[in-house]
């Protein structure tokens, strides 16, 4: 480390260190412009700073580590004989292979909470995805400016609203509405309308990036289109649509993240009733998918905050719950990394 | 002027020092005994200087967990203590009463259910309340999580430990389950006392064996679903003498005569009005 002389404030160090960008940027200097040069204050703040920043990214890096191997080790206990564990040690097939969820009778199937999950997630994307992509074009290839600019904040406000008044405005008015239009006064708790909120709760962030997708694309895909006689329709619908799929299917999964990880809004509208499956095999109706959009349904989220914050550290059910949550951190991760595939798969 | 600033700083000083030596007993658990506890650690405070009582949440299980393993002075919480840690020697307090009572929605027709059709509605063998008396309408049960303490409370007094119906809504808190109540025809639920009192425009309460829930019917014997709040301890992990010391000072002062007229404004029944009553709850 070359160090300058004590003495070296910013106006004395003029032959300090780093002289080759110090002289090639001598020419300014002469026109009147400060040569570009550092004191031995500012490099001491700049390693300072790197060693800062270094700190912050290890700290980050860090607490991702740690809690995933909270989790793993919590979770894990349920089927490992681990230190510290009081519980009973689990088979994989009696949690994730059966549907009786009965933990203060020592029946402990999650599957339940996964089909749960799996279910109100799809029937969300189902709605979100179409009406978010068609949004997206629309903003970005149809809608006047004035348009755009208006809907895009519109869009970025909705991503900030917390997701409990979504689940207020579904308990107080969507489901007695829903239960009272169609359903001839029984409860509306279920599916159906957990997946229509949590498709609202999605919408804005699939809406921003499909349109952020179609406004990337090189207009001349637009032009040539038409220019070869087809419609408006036809140009969105063969052209720009399968031009910008890579991107449209990150803004879905994107999507599709945030919707399995929404605990509270779907907590307060689906019913949460873990025997869901059971109760499905005992119906007799006649229309058997109707009926289970509408049954009360539970899922890995819903029953985690329920029952997590009231089981004994350490106990059988306690160990499931952290099971269920390393589950879902599985899940998320595997959807961040097909997001990464998908993305890439756009430059290929 | 500046003499008698200067001792007031000084006795000031002197104060926060003495804080500093204070026992300090730490109370944890039950959120919903949270607020009544606080207020006794408050007024205890005040009378005895030398004691620092810091309450935090955390919920019942949390409460009993950390009071088994030593790691507060105190353990409340709305459920009874495990098997396993009664042998770990924790003890229990019963400090408050707690009346529970059945809410419907407000048209289901029905003002009153014997015990039997109460917990027939509830394990699933009757389902329309036209069974019980009311409107030819589905019965739509909303309960509280299995980990709940007022499940627990209903399955031991409504249910007589059978299971619940297999056809459930389940709401997370109590402001849930009312709201989900009061928008939901034919439902019917189980909360405390108090949040049908504050609710009384939008659900219905319902008679117990034709007598409906109050801290007089309470009193009297007459209306017998109601648990305790309990406060527990663990004698073992209490080393210091000091320590041990203030816990039974504090706990006495919440079952005293005085501080027990204080839970009726918090929605709580003293313990002695019960006292004659031997429900194990």
């Amino acid at each position: 480390m070359p160090d300058a002389p004590e003495a070296s404030i910013p106006a004395a160090s003029q032959r300090g260190g780093y002289s080759a960008e110090a002289r090639m940027d001598s020419p300014s200097a002469e026109a009147g412009v400060p040569a570009f040069r550092h004191s031995r204050l500012q490099r001491l703040a700049d390693r300072w700073a790197r060693l800062g920043f270094l700190a912050c990214s290890l700290l980050v890096v860090g607490l991702i580590g740690g809690i995933l191997f909270f989790l793993a080790t919590r979770g894990l206990a349920a089927f490992l004989p681990l230190a510290g564990n009081t519980g009973r040690v689990l088979s994989f097939s009696e949690v994730f292979l059966s549907a009786d969820w009965a933990p203060s009778s020592d029946r402990f199937g999650i599957l339940p909470f996964i089909a749960g999950s799996l279910g109100v997630t799809g029937l969300a994307l189902l709605i979100a995805a179409p009406a978010g992509v068609l949004t997206g074009v629309f903003i970005a290839k149809m809608a006047p400016a004035w348009m755009r600019n208006l809907m895009r904040q519109v869009m970025d406000l909705l991503v900030g609203i917390p997701s409990v008044v979504y689940g207020i405005f579904g308990l107080t008015v969507v489901l007695p509405l829903v239960s009272r239009t169609w359903l001839e006064d029984a409860p509306a708790s279920g599916f159906a309308v957990s997946a229509l909120i949590l498709a609202v709760m999605i919408v804005p962030t699939i809406v921003s990036l499909s349109t952020d997708a179609f406004e990337s694309l090189p207009s001349s895909l637009d032009e040539g289109a038409q220019a070869l006689g087809s419609s408006r329709w036809q140009a969105i619908w063969r052209v720009l649509i399968p031009a910008a799929r890579p991107r449209l299917l990150t803004a879905t999964v994107l999507g599709l993240g945030r919707a399995i990880g929404e605990a509270m809004a779907v907590q307060m509208v689906i019913g949460n009733n873990p025997q869901w499956i059971a109760l499905m095999r005992e119906s007799t109706d006649r229309a058997p998918f109707l009926r289970a959009l509408f049954t009360p349904a539970a899922t890995l989220t819903t029953e985690l905050v329920q029952e997590l914050p009231n089981t004994a550290a350490g106990s059988t059910w306690n160990n499931v719950l952290f099971a269920m949550g390393l589950l879902l951190y599985l899940l998320t991760m595997v959807l961040i990394l097909a997001t990464r595939r998908l993305g890439r798969g756009r430059e290929a | 002027m500046k003499i008698r600033f200067l001792a007031q700083t000084i006795l000031a000083g002197l104060l926060v020092a003495g804080a500093a030596q204070a026992q300090t007993v730490t109370v944890m658990g039950s959120t919903a005994l949270g607020p009544i506890v606080k207020k006794a650690a408050e007024d205890y405070m005040k009378a005895h200087p030398g004691v620092q009582i810091a309450v935090s949440g955390g919920g019942s299980m949390t409460g009993l967990n950390q009071v088994t393993s030593g790691g507060c002075h105190i353990g409340i919480s709305d459920v009874f203590a495990t098997p396993d840690q009664e042998k770990a020697g924790v003890k229990n307090h019963n400090i408050v009463v707690q009346p529970f009572t059945l809410i419907a929605h407000p048209g289901v027709g029905v003002k009153s259910l014997s015990a039997q059709q109460a917990e027939q509605i509830f394990t699933g063998k009757v389902s329309n309340w036209q069974e019980v008396g009311g409107k030819n309408q589905k019965i739509v049960r909303v309960i509280r999580p299995e980990s709940s303490g007022t499940r627990a409370v209903q399955k031991k007094t409504i249910l007589h430990d059978q299971e619940f119906a297999k056809d459930v809504l389940i709401q997370d808190s109590t402001g849930a389950v009312v709201t989900s109540v009061a928008t939901t025809p034919g439902a019917i639920s189980f909360v405390e006392l108090e949040h049908l009192e504050k609710n009384k425009a939008r659900v219905a309460g319902i008679a117990y064996n034709g007598v409906a829930c109050s801290n007089e019917t309470v009193k009297s014997g007459k209306y017998p679903v109601f648990s305790y709040g309990h406060a527990y301890t663990n004698p073992a992990k209490l080393g210091d003498p000091k320590v041990k010391q203030a816990v039974e000072g504090f706990l006495a002062f919440i079952l005293s005569h005085d501080f027990q007229q204080n839970v009726l404004k918090a929605g709580y029944l003293p313990v002695d009005y019960v006292k004659s009553l031997k429900t194990k709850l």
